[in-house]
C-alpha cells in the first residue's frame, strides 16, 4: 500500500517534468521564432533527418542489444525484437533514400566533409583531452563548421551504417544462398560495427546532451540555431567565414 | 495423491497384468530407472497388442489409447520376431485409425447415381441379402449338362480377403460355400497361389517351410524374386544377424534393389528367366556331386529325396522333345501324364536304384535334363554376367555340405509368371539336392505378402480348395465315397506315412462343423457342397463377368481395380455387375469405379454397397503369418462411426439369409437352413475360433490336436490344420511365453501357435542323420534321444523313430511315397514333372532352350479386351514391384499422409542408358505403353537398371510400382493397366512380372 | 553415462521406419512432397522432419552401390548452435550429452541454422523472410523424454536391422571400432565418425566409405566465428560501459573545472 502511494507520488512529480521537456522540445522544434537572434546551424530537413534516424537507431540499437548482451537474449523470445529491428531498418533505408534524392547536395557535402582531413585537425587533437575532460578552452584552436571530433562521428555513421546495411542485407536476403561462413562473419562484422558505432553513439549522446562545454548543442539540433557567442567560441573559423559571406 | 509419470505407467500396467489376460503388453517392462525425470510426451506408451496388418512377417505392436482414441503405437519389444522394431508402414499405423478419410457410414450408390447416399446397416444388410437371394435363386444349377448333381450358382462371385482375421476368412468360406458359390477367390491367387502348387508338389505342404527368426541360422541366403528389404523389412533383422555370423547374402533381381544394396553378391537377371538361372545352378551342383560327393549330403539325397526312384521308361523330357514332355496334346494344350510316374515293384512300391546310375532314376533324368543348362546358354538367356553367375553357383553350392544350411527367400518375383510353379519347383529341386529342406537356416521361405494371406489360404477363400487344403468337389465326385476315392492318396510302402490317408477324418469333421446335426452318415451333407468345374480363378472371374455369367460380386477390401491384371478390363467389367458389395476401410478404387476419371456414372447401372469395416487394431481375432504362426490380435481402440468387423457383417448377412430362406423358401434352401451359425449377436470371435479348432462331439470338449479327429461324425473341426489352436488349455494363438526352445535356435515354441501342431520348421525330421543325430549340431531342430526314445526340440514332423529304427517313416509325411520330390510324379503338375525354361508370354527374344516359346499348357484368354504385344512395337521388358513405403493396391498407404510424404507419386524406374536413348531426364514425366493401355509416371532415371545382353542383343528392362490408383490422398496411374490376363499353367496366377512395353518422354 | 546412437550404414536397408517413428512419437505432420526422381523424401530436413535418410547411387569402379545414411542433429559435445544461441533455447544436457532445444525460448535469430557444421537446424516452414518471423522449427531431441524414462529413442527402437543402435556412448564407440575393423577387409575406407569430432558427437556413424560420400563433412569444425562471438560480445559490452562511464566522468570533471574557473574569474574580477 505504502509502496503504491510513494510510487504514485513519484510518477506524479515526474510526469509533468517529462511532459514539459517533451513539450518544450516539440514547441522549439516546430514553433521556434525564426526571428530569434542566433546563427542557423542545422536546416530543418537536417534536423528532421537527425531525429527520425535517432529514434530508429535507438530502436535498432535496443533490439540489437538484447541479442548482443550475453544473457539478455531471453527477452527476445518468439522473435518480437527482430520484427521491430527489421521494420525499423526498412524505414531507415527508405528515409535515407528519400533524403538523398531530395537533398543530394547536403548528403554529398556531409560525405565530403567527413572524408576531408587536414593538418589543422591535429591541433584539435592536441587540445581535445584538456578541452573535453578539463573544460580547458584556451588551447583549442578555432574550428570550422564541424570539429574533427564531430567529423569522426560523421565518418563513423557513414562507415558503420554501410557495414550495418551490407551485412544486415546479406543476413536477411542472402541467407542460405551464401556460404555459411559468409553469414557467420556477417554476424561478427555486424557486431563489430555495433560495438564501434554503439560506443561512439554513447560519446555522441553524452557530448551532445550532457557535456557542459556543449551547452547549446542539443538545443541547436532542435531549433537549428546557436548563439553568436557560442559560434565564436566553438566554431571560430566557421563564424568568421559566414560573417565575411554576410558582409 | 500425486502420481509421477512412471507411477502412472506402472499403475496402468499393473491393472492390465492384474487382469491376468494373456497377450496384454505390460508397459512397466519397458522402463528402467534413470535419474532424470522428464514427463513423456505421450500419456501412455502402450497397453494392448495387435499384429501388424501389412506384410506377413507378423510383427506385434503395442497400442495406447485414451478414451478409445489411439495416442501411441510402437513395436512390441517382447515380440520374438520384431523385438520392438517396425518398418515405415508399421510405424505409420496410427494414421490408419486416426484418419478422417476412414469410412464411418454405410454408403450406397443407386444404379446410375452420381453420388453416394448414407444408409443404415439394417437397410443395407436387408438389401444385400435380398440381392444375393434373388441372384442365387434365379441362377441355381441343380444338375449340369451331363445330368450330374452340382448344386451351385455361378452368378455370384466372392473376392477377398487376406487382410481379415482367420475367423473372418473362415466365415467367408463357410458362407460362400453354403450359398453354392463357385467363384470364390481372394488375393492369394494373385500373390502366392503358385507357391502352394510348387511347394505342395515338392514337399507335401504349400507353405513357407521355416520361419522368420530361423533366417539367422542360415549360412547362405539367396533372395531371388523377392525384395525382402523393402517388402518384408523385418526379415532383414534376422538376415542381418545371419550376416554378422559370416553368412553370405545373394540377391538375384532384374533391378538393383534395397535388398541388393546389402548383398554380398548381386546377380542381375532378366525377368522371367528363373528356371534357366536355377537350372544352371542345378547342373553345377549335379556335376559337382559327381566330382566331389563328399561336399554333399549323399544320405539326404538318396534317402530323403526321390533321386533314387525309377520313373516310367516311357517318360521323355524336353531334351528329347524340343521343350516338351511326353504326352503333350497340342489341341487340348495339355499333357497326358501317364508316363510321369514311378516304376512300381510287385508290392506296388516304387523301384529304386541306390547307385543313382540307372538312366530311369530321377537323378539321371535330372542330370540329362539340366545338362542343357550350361553357363553360356543360361547367361545368354538371363543376361547375368558370367563371372557373377559362377560366383553365385559356387557360393550357394557350398551349402550342400551336411552341416551347412542355405535358404531361398522368394516372393512375387517368382510367383507371378506363366511358369511360376516351375520356377519355384526349380528352387525346391536345388534345395533338395543341397539337403537344405527341414534344417535350421534352410528351407524355402516363401515370403507371403498380406498379413493373413497364409491364414486366408488355409481357410480356402479359393475356388479349388476347402479349408485345410481339401479339394473342392468336382461333378465327377458324385458322392462322398467317390470324392474320397478320387482324392485320398494311396501308398503301399510301409516306410511312407502318407498322411493324407486321413483325408476322410478331415472332410467329415469339416462338414460336421458346418452343418452340425444335418451332417449324418454316410454322406455327412456332402451334397450341400457345390461341385466346381473348370478354372474359376481370378482371371476367370474377370472373364466370366465380361461374359455376363457373374452379375453379383462380394469384394472384401480387395481392390482389384488397382491390383487385377489388365486393369482397364477389370474396371470396365465392374460396370457389368448388377451389384457390388465392398466392405472397406476407405473409399477404394474398386468401390468408386463408377466415378473414376473418364466415365459417366449415369451410364453405369451397378448398385454399389460400401460398408465401413473395422481396421485390424479395432477388432479381435487371430492371423497367420508367413511362418505359419497364428497370433492373436486384441481390440485396441475404437473404430470410426458405424464401422463394424467383417465378422459382424458376415453374421448379419448369414442370419438375414437364413431368415429369408426360412420365411420365403428358394432354390435348394437346405444348406442355408442347416448352416450352423451360433456365435451370438456380438458375434463372439472366440466361438468361431473354437469351431475352427473343433470339438469332440461326444464330450463337447475342444480337441487338442488333429490326430484326435475321427471319420465317423463324432468330431468337428472347421479346419483340421488349425485343430490344436484353441484347446481346453486356452487360446493357443494368444500365448506370449518367451521360453526358448531346448536348442535355442529361435523357435519360441511357447509364443503364439503354429500349424501344424505347433511345428515351427516343416519336414524337420530331414534335419537328422538316419540315427536321429542332427546334420548340424550347432543349430539342431530335432534330436532323437535314444535313452528316452523321444524327439527333443521342435515338434517332429511325424513322431516316428529315426530311419535306422523299426517302425520308422520317411520324413516327408505329406507326399505319398514319403520323400521330397526332385521329380514331381503323376498328376501333381500340369506342365511337367521337372522345370523347363520357357519365355514369358510376352518376351522380346526367342527361347534359346527349345523351340517351345511359352509354357505349352497355359490357358489363353481371348475376350475382346485381351491383347498381346509384339516385340517390334513393344521392345522393352517391363516388370512391376512394390516399395517399402506403400502397401499393395494402396488403400492402406496412399491414405496415410506420412507414407504419401515418403513416396508421393507414381514413378517408373528407367536405366540411365535407356533414358539417354529415349531422351528422358531425371524426374521427367513419361508415358509407358503396352498392348493393353498406357500410363503416365515420373521417370526415376537410375543406375540400378542396366540393359541385359541377351543372345548377343541388348535388351532393356524397366520397372514400376503398382500401388497407385485414382482414389486416396495420392493418386496416380495404375501399373496394372499395362499387365495382361495371362496366368500360370497350374494356378492361373497372372504374369505381372514380365511383359512388353514401350516408353517415351511426355 | 553419456548416451549416444550409432548408425551402421552397412546395416541400413533404407526402409525409413526411423523417419516415421520420429513423426509418430513427436506428432509431427506430413510434408507435402513430389517425386523428384529419387526415393529420397522429404527433400530436406524441416520443422516437421527431424530426421531423414539420404539415398546415394554410386558406381564404384563398376560395382554399383546404393548408400543410405541417416541425417539429423548430431548432438555435438562442443555444439556451435549452443555457443551462438543468444536465448539459451539450445542447451547441452550435461547428463546424457544431448543438445536440447526449447522452442518456447527461441527468438528465431537463426544463428544455429548458419553456424551448425552439419547444417541441420531449419526455420519454420511458414516464416516471413522479410520480417524474419518464425522460430527454429525443431530438430532431433534424442527423444529426451523417452531416454530419461528408460526408453530408447523412437528411431532406434523402430530400426528393423539394428542399423541404429542406442546405448552408452563408450560402449557404442567400442562396438563401432570393432565393426570398422571387420569392415576394413572389404571396405578400406571404413571409418568411425563422431568419436572425436567437435568434442565427440552423440550421433556416431560406421561408414564404409569416406564421410563425404554420404554427404557428411570430412572434418567438421566449430566455426571460428562461433568461437570469437562470445569474446567479441564481452569486449563490446566492456567498451560500451567504458565509453559511457568515461564520458560521464569527463562531463562531471569538466563541469567541476568550469565551475572552478567561473569562481576564479569572479575572484579575479573582484
Amino acid at each position: 500500500m505504502s509502496k503504491n502511494k510513494s510510487e504514485k507520488g513519484f510518477w506524479a512529480s515526474i510526469f509533468p517534468t517529462i511532459g514539459s521537456v517533451i513539450g518544450t522540445f516539440f514547441y522549439d522544434y516546430f514553433f521556434d521564432d525564426p526571428k530569434r537572434p542566433g546563427i542557423m546551424r542545422f536546416s530543418f530537413p537536417a534536423r528532421t533527418l537527425h531525429w527520425v534516424t535517432a529514434v530508429l537507431i535507438i530502436l535498432l540499437g535496443f533490439t540489437g542489444l538484447i541479442l548482443f548482451v550475453p544473457g539478455w537474449g531471453t527477452i527476445a523470445v518468439a522473435g518480437w525484437t527482430r520484427i521491430i529491428h527489421r521494420i525499423c531498418v526498412y524505414i531507415f533505408a527508405v528515409v535515407l533514400v528519400l533524403y538523398f534524392v531530395t537533398y543530394r547536395k547536403n548528403c554529398l557535402d556531409y560525405i565530403k566533409e567527413s572524408f576531408t582531413w587536414t593538418r589543422e585537425d591535429l591541433g584539435w587533437l592536441r587540445a581535445a583531452v584538456d578541452y573535453y575532460l578539463g573544460g580547458e578552452e584556451s588551447k583549442m584552436p578555432p574550428q570550422g563548421r564541424i570539429n574533427p571530433g564531430q567529423k569522426i562521428w560523421q565518418l563513423i555513421t557513414i562507415l558503420c551504417g554501410a557495414i550495418f546495411f551490407i551485412t544486415g542485407a546479406i543476413m536477411t536476403f542472402a541467407k542460405g544462398a551464401v556460404a555459411p561462413g559468409v553469414f557467420q562473419w556477417c554476424v561478427f562484422t555486424h557486431d563489430i560495427a555495433f560495438i564501434i558505432g554503439g560506443c561512439m553513439l554513447v560519446v555522441h549522446v553524452v557530448l551532445g546532451a550532457l557535456h557542459p562545454r556543449m551547452s547549446e548543442s542539443l538545443r541547436s539540433m532542435i531549433t537549428g540555431k546557436i548563439s553568436v557567442e557560442y559560434a565564436k567560441s566553438h566554431y571560430g573559423k566557421w563564424y568568421e567565414e559566414i560573417s565575411k559571406k554576410q558582409a | 495423491m500425486e502420481l509421477t509419470r512412471r507411477d502412472f505407467l506402472k499403475l496402468s500396467g499393473g491393472g492390465v497384468v492384474g487382469a491376468a489376460f494373456l497377450g496384454m503388453f505390460n508397459p512397466d517392462s519397458l522402463l528402467e530407472a534413470v535419474p532424470i525425470d522428464i514427463p513423456l510426451r505421450k500419456e501412455k506408451i502402450g497397453e494392448k497388442t495387435t499384429i501388424c496388418p501389412y506384410c506377413a512377417v507378423g510383427c506385434s505392436l503395442i497400442v495406447a489409447s485414451v478414451d478409445g482414441k489411439a495416442v501411441n503405437i510402437e513395436g512390441d519389444p517382447d515380440h520374438p520376431i520384431n523385438e520392438g522394431s517396425l518398418c515405415s508402414k508399421g510405424s505409420a499405423l496410427i494414421q490408419v485409425v486416426n484418419n478422417t478419410r476412414r469410412l464411418s457410414k454405410v454408403l450406397y450408390r443407386a444404379p446410375g447415381a452420381y453420388e453416394w447416399q448414407e444408409k443404415s446397416w439394417d437397410w443395407a444388410i436387408e438389401r444385400i441379402a435380398r440381392n444375393i437371394k434373388k441372384m442365387r435363386d434365379e441362377n441355381w444349377i441343380h444338375k449340369d449338362g451331363n445330368g450330374r448333381v452340382v448344386n451351385r450358382t455361378e452368378a455370384i462371385a466372392n473376392d477377398g480377403s487376406a487382410a481379415v482375421n482367420n475367423e473372418e476368412a473362415y466365415l467367408i468360406t463357410k458362407l460362400c460355400r453354403t450359398m453354392g458359390m463357385t467363384y470364390i477367390e481372394h488375393c492369394a491367387r494373385l500373390c502366392h497361389s503358385s507357391t502352394v502348387g510348387a511347394l505342395g508338389s515338392s514337399f507335401g505342404r504349400g507353405a513357407m517351410t521355416n520361419h522368420w527368426i530361423d533366417l539367422k541360422n542360415s549360412d547362405c541366403i539367396m533372395i531371388i524374386g523377392s525384395n525382402a528389404a523393402e517388402n518384408h523389412p523385418l526379415s532383414f533383422k534376422w538376415i542381418t544377424k545371419a550376416m554378422e555370423k559370416e553368412a553370405k547374402l545373394i540377391s538375384v533381381d532384374p533391378r538393383f534393389t534395397r535388398t541388393s544394396s546389402k548383398a554380398d553378391i548381386y546377380a542381375k537377371m532378366r525377368s522371367g528367366t528363373d528356371v534357366a538361372f536355377i537350372g544352371g545352378m542345378i547342373k553345377y551342383v549335379i556335376e559337382d556331386i559327381e566330382r566331389h560327393s563328399a561336399n554333399y549330403n549323399m544320405t539326404y539325397i538318396k534317402e530323403y529325396t526321390n533321386a533314387t526312384l525309377l520313373i516310367d521308361p516311357n517318360f521323355r523330357g524336353p531334351a528329347d522333345l524340343d521343350g516338351l514332355f511326353s504326352g503333350y496334346n497340342a489341341n487340348k494344350r495339355s499333357y497326358d501324364r501317364s508316363t510321369w510316374v514311378y516304376q512300381l515293384d510287385g508290392k506296388g512300391i516304387p523301384k529304386r536304384d541306390l547307385s543313382l546310375k540307372d538312366s530311369n532314376c530321377v537323378f539321371q533324368i535330372l542330370k540329362k535334363h539340366f545338362s542343357r543348362y550350361d553357363v553360356d546358354t543360361v547367361c545368354s538367356i538371363t543376361g547375368t554376367p558370367k563371372d557373377v553367375y559362377l560366383k553365385v553357383s559356387k557360393t550357394y553350392a557350398m551349402t550342400g555340405r551336411a552341416d551347412k544350411a542355405g535358404t531361398i527367400l522368394y516372393a512375387m518375383g517368382a510367383t507371378q509368371h506363366t511358369n511360376a510353379v516351375q520356377m519355384i519347383r526349380s528352387y525346391a529341386i536345388l534345395q533338395l539336392l543341397l539337403g537344405n529342406i527341414g534344417v535350421a537356416g534352410g528351407g524355402i521361405n516363401a515370403a507371403r505378402g498380406q498379413s493373413n494371406v497364409q491364414g486366408s489360404t488355409d481357410h480356402a477363400i479359393l475356388y479349388h480348395i476347402l479349408p485345410g487344403y481339401l479339394k473342392t468337389p468336382s461333378p465327377e465326385d458324385v458322392d462322398l465315397k467317390t470324392y474320397l476315392k478320387n482324392h485320398t492318396p494311396m501308398s503301399n510302402d510301409p516306410l511312407s506315412a502318407n498322411w493324407w490317408q486321413n483325408y476322410k477324418k478331415y472332410i467329415v469333421s469339416l462338414l460336421k462343423a458346418w452343418y452340425g446335426n444335418a451332417a449324418v452318415a454316410p454322406d455327412f451333407a456332402y451334397e450341400y457342397l457345390a461341385k466346381v468345374e473348370g478354372n474359376h480363378s481370378h482371371i476367370a472371374i474377370t472373364e466370366a463377368i465380361h461374359k455376363g455369367i457373374i452379375r453379383g460380386l462380394l469384394s472384401w477390401g480387395h481392390n482389384t481395380a488397382v491390383s487385377g491384371p489388365n486393369g482397364n478390363m477389370e474396371r470396365a467389367d465392374l460396370a457389368k455387375l448388377d451389384w457390388l458389395v465392398v466392405p472397406e476401410l476407405w473409399e477404394s478404387e474398386t468401390a468408386a469405379f463408377w466415378k473414376r476419371p473418364g466415365v459417366d456414372p449415369g451410364q453405369i447401372k451397378t448398385e454399389v454397397f460400401l460398408l465401413p469395416a473395422k481396421a485390424s487394431l479395432e477388432k479381435e481375432g487371430s492371423i497367420t503369418n508367413s511362418g505359419r504362426w497364428s497370433q492373436w490380435r486384441y481390440e485396441c481402440c475404437q473404430a470410426p462411426g458405424m464401422a463394424q468387423t467383417d465378422l459382424w457383417i458376415l453374421t448379419k448377412l448369414a442370419k438375414k439369409l437364413k431368415d429369408l430362406y426360412a420365411q420365403e423358401g428358394g432354390a435348394y434352401p437346405d444348406p442355408i437352413l442347416n448352416l450352423t451359425w451360433e456365435y451370438g449377436d456380438g458375434p463372439d470371435v472366440h466361438k468361431v475360433a473354437k469351431e475352427i479348432n473343433g470339438y469332440d462331439l461326444t464330450t463337447g470338449k475342444l480337441l487338442p490336436s488333429f490326430t484326435k479327429l475321427k471319420d465317423d461324425g463324432t468330431t468337428s473341426s472347421g479346419n483340421w490344420l488349425y485343430c490344436g489352436s484353441y484347446t481346453e488349455t486356452g487360446n493357443m494363438a494368444a500365448r506370449r511365453d518367451l521360453t526358448p526352445d531346448k536348442f535355442n535356435t529361435g523357435l519360441y515354441p511357447g509364443w503364439a501357435w503354429c500349424w501344424p501342431v505347433n511345428r515351427r520348421i516343416l519336414y524337420n525330421r530331414a534335419s537328422v542323420e538316419l540315427d536321429g543325430k542332427p546334420w548340424n549340431s550347432t543349430t539342431p531342430v530335432v534330436v532323437w534321444n535314444p535313452w528316452r526314445s523321444v524327439w527333443e526340440g521342435d515338434v517332429p514332423d511325424g513322431g516316428w523313430p529315426p530311419m535306422s529304427q523299426k517302425g520308422t517313416r520317411l520324413p516327408f509325411i505329406m507326399t505319398s511315397e514319403g520323400r521330397g520330390h526332385l521329380f514331381a510324379p503323376g498328376e501333381a503338375l500340369k506342365d511337367g514333372p521337372i522345370p523347363e525354361h520357357y519365355e514369358p508370354w510376352e518376351s522380346p527374344v526367342k527361347n534359346l532352350m527349345s523351340g517351345t516359346q511359352n509354357d505349352p499348357v497355359v490357358t489363353i484368354w481371348e475376350s475382346d479386351m485381351d491383347f498381346t504385344g509384339s516385340p517390334d512395337k513393344y521392345p522393352i521388358v517391363c516388370t512391376t514391384f512394390r516399395v517399402s513405403e506403400h502397401w499393395q493396391a494402396g488403400q492402406m498407404s496412399r491414405n496415410l499422409p506420412w507414407l504419401v510424404e515418403l513416396m508421393p507419386e507414381m514413378f517408373v524406374e528407367i536405366g540411365e542408358e535407356l533414358a539417354h536413348e529415349k531422351g528422358i531426364g531425371y524426374g521427367q514425366k513419361v508415358i509407358v505403353e503396352s498392348a493393353r493401355g498406357e500410363i503416365e509416371a515420373v521417370a526415376m532415371v537410375t543406375k540400378r537398371f542396366s540393359p541385359f545382353a541377351i543372345d548377343g542383343r541388348k535388351v532393356h528392362e524397366i520397372g514400376m510400382p503398382w500401388h497407385w490408383g485414382y482414389m486416396g490422398l495420392s493418386t496416380g496411374d495404375s501399373a496394372n493397366l499395362l499387365t495382361a490376363n495371362i496366368g500360370d499353367a497350374n494356378t492361373t496366377i497372372p504374369e505381372y512380372k514380365a511383359f512388353l512395353c514401350n516408353v517415351r518422354a511426355k | 553415462m553419456a548416451k549416444a546412437m550409432l548408425m551402421d550404414v552397412t546395416r541400413c536397408i533404407g526402409c525409413r521406419a526411423c523417419q516415421i517413428a520420429c513423426k509418430q512419437w513427436h506428432d509431427l505432420p506430413e510434408v507435402h512432397t513430389t517425386n523428384l526422381g529419387t526415393y529420397e523424401n522429404p527433400p530436406d530436413l524441416s520443422a516437421d522432419t527431424w530426421t531423414r535418410i539420404e539415398f546415394r547411387e554410386l558406381d564404384d569402379h563398376g560395382t554399383l552401390k546404393w548408400l543410405f545414411s541417416k541425417h539429423q542433429c548430431m548432438h555435438c559435445t562442443d555444439a556451435a548452435c549452443v555457443k551462438v544461441c543468444p536465448t539459451g533455447a539450445l542447451k547441452r544436457d550435461p547428463y546424457f550429452g544431448f543438445v536440447t532445444y526449447e522452442r518456447d525460448k527461441c527468438s528465431g535469430c537463426g544463428y544455429c541454422i548458419e553456424f551448425c557444421p552439419f547444417h541441420i537446424p531449419r526455420k519454420d516452414e511458414h516464416a516471413n523472410k522479410l520480417l524474419g518471423t518464425g522460430l527454429m522449427g525443431g530438430k532431433c531431441d534424442f527423444c529426451f523424454d523417452r531416454v530419461s524414462n528408460g526408453l530408447e529413442p523412437a528411431c532406434a527402437k523402430a530400426c528393423p536391422t539394428g542399423a541404429i543402435k542406442f546405448g552408452e556412448r563408450d560402449d557404442l564407440i567400442r562396438e563401432g571400432r570393432q565393426r570398422v575393423m571387420t569392415l576394413k577387409k572389404d571396405y578400406p575406407d571404413a571409418n568411425l565418425y563422431g568419436e572425436q569430432e567437435l568434442g565427440g558427437l552423440h550421433m556416431l556413424y560406421v561408414f564404409a566409405e569416406r564421410p563425404s560420400v554420404y554427404d557428411f563433412p570430412e572434418n567438421p569444425e566449430m566455426p571460428a566465428a562461433a568461437i570469437s562471438l562470445p569474446i567479441e560480445k564481452w569486449t563490446g559490452v566492456g567498451l560500451g560501459l567504458l565509453a559511457g562511464a568515461g564520458m560521464l566522468t569527463a562531463s562531471v570533471v569538466a563541469r567541476a573545472r568550469m565551475i572552478q574557473e567561473e569562481k576564479e574569474n569572479v575572484k579575479e574580477q573582484e
